[in-house]
């Protein structure tokens, strides 16, 4: 099985939605915080 | 020396470190971009203990830079009062402490996952060549996610202070 870490792209590109789903996360736990 | 220049030298060690380690991880990904289920070449018996000890030396060094970077960072966020909130993920701590807890999920992933079975691929514990073969898949995959890992972790590192913009 291939998985996304198996080539660079993939691994380039899974680091990047992980890491704009954290930020947009932190976005919303920044609210809450006010 | 006051807390203050302690802090000075906790940031540098800390980025230093974070390099080390990281910098490590990213030249393997350099280096060997697709998985291939080969064992390094077991060297001659005449160079074998010179060849074990560079081993040795190089995996080290990035495995316990990854203790100095934690380390570093939980004192700089302590010294600041900031721990707590930054562990809670609270209010403006938040983004910082995203970087934190990925950190600590990389440090465990390299301590607990990693390094059991790297030390059977390099042959540091005796395994059968199976065994050996099976463990490079899962070294790969442990580095690669720290890889993946690295570039969140690094940008909240960053941005839990100087990405206010995002926030």
């Amino acid at each position: 099985m291939r998985l996304p870490h198996d080539s660079f792209a993939g691994t380039l590109t899974a680091a990047l939605v992980l890491t704009a789903a954290l930020v947009l996360l932190a976005r919303f736990l920044v609210g809450l915080g006010g | 020396m006051p807390l203050t220049l302690i802090d000075v030298a906790a940031r540098i060690l800390h980025v230093v470190s974070v390099i080390v380690w990281m910098g490590h991880n990213w030249a393997n990904v350099i280096s060997q971009p697709r998985y291939r289920g080969i064992l390094p070449t077991d060297p001659p018996e005449a160079v074998r203990e010179v060849f074990m000890a560079a081993a040795r030396r190089e995996h080290g060094t990035f495995r316990y830079a990854s203790l100095v970077a934690l380390g570093t960072g939980l004192f700089m966020l302590w010294d600041r009062g900031l721990l707590a909130d930054a562990l809670l993920l609270s209010g403006a701590a938040a983004p910082i402490g995203i970087g934190v807890w990925l950190g600590l999920i990389m440090v465990a992933n390299l301590w607990f996952v990693l390094w059991p079975h790297q030390k059977k691929v390099l042959g540091f514990v005796p395994a059968p060549v199976a065994e050996r073969i099976r463990c490079t898949r899962v070294t790969f995959l442990s580095s690669r996610t720290n890889t993946i890992l690295s570039i969140p972790a690094v940008s909240f590192m960053i941005l839990g202070a100087h990405g206010g913009a995002l926030f």
